[in-house]
């Protein structure tokens, strides 16, 4: 089976890669390949890896906001995938940013 | 060596009013002086509400501090907030390793993409074989 089979192949893919459109056609033709094996998914990218976010800033609550919702919980990397490095720096900037009353620590 | 970034953020008591809130900047900026610092920027965010309770208060005045200095300029600034009246609350960051970090990434992404725009369609396709050899 030397089928093409995107899933994996973007997986482990570089991160240049993951940022171009490999990504995006991923889903679609894994399912065809499969059957009807697996639902559709988008695959997801970390925003900052996309967005090309250098630095989390602890004062921006916009940005970070999202990623510490309603109980204000930080929410784990599979929910959004964020990448591992973006996700511990973002962590860090999320619990600043509680400290300075910026996000809650916990819904009151 | 050049001296070490740090970021003042600091919540005002609400009571006070504009004025008030520009001379406590002004006497924080004095002490920051004091200690040899550099202020770089002073931002006023004006009121904001809180996340949380902070003693009786729901809402703060967010003054942003940014200054150059040594460890000592934060030792003594700190104290000296935790003394003052009407700051409410206060975090100090250092910023200049982080900010140098995410310029170097920068910069490293921006040449990446010069590299490709210089060769289009050369460096993209031999990412996808040499990661397929390895299954």
């Amino acid at each position: 089976m030397g089928s093409f089979s995107p899933k994996a192949f973007s997986a482990r893919g570089r991160d240049d890669k993951k940022a171009g459109g490999a990504g995006g056609r991923g889903g679609a033709a894994g399912g065809k390949d499969q059957g009807k094996r697996y639902f559709f998914r988008r695959r997801k990218v970390c925003k900052f890896c996309a967005d090309k976010i250098d630095y989390i800033d602890y004062k921006d609550v916009k940005l970070l906001g999202p990623f510490a919702p309603e109980r204000g919980k930080i929410l784990p990397r599979r929910m959004f995938g964020t990448c591992a490095s973006h996700q511990r720096t973002l962590t860090l900037a999320i619990k600043r940013a509680r400290s300075i009353a910026l996000l809650p620590f916990a819904a009151e | 060596m050049s001296e070490r970034v740090y970021e003042f953020l600091f919540i005002a008591d609400p009571n006070l009013g504009e004025p008030e809130v520009d001379a406590l900047t002004a006497q924080i900026q004095g002490y920051i002086e004091k200690e040899n610092g550099k202020i770089q920027k002073a931002e006023k965010w004006g009121k904001k509400r809180l996340a949380y309770g902070v003693g009786r208060h729901r809402e703060g005045s967010y003054v942003l501090l940014v200054a150059e200095g040594g460890a000592a300029l934060v030792k003594e600034v700190e104290r000296r907030m935790r003394v003052t009246d009407g700051v409410i609350k206060f975090i100090t960051v250092r910023v200049d390793e982080e900010l140098r970090k995410a310029e170097a990434s920068k910069a490293l992404r921006t040449a990446a993409e010069a590299k490709r725009r210089a060769r289009p369609g050369a460096s993209a396709p031999p990412a996808g074989p040499s990661v397929e050899e390895g299954y």
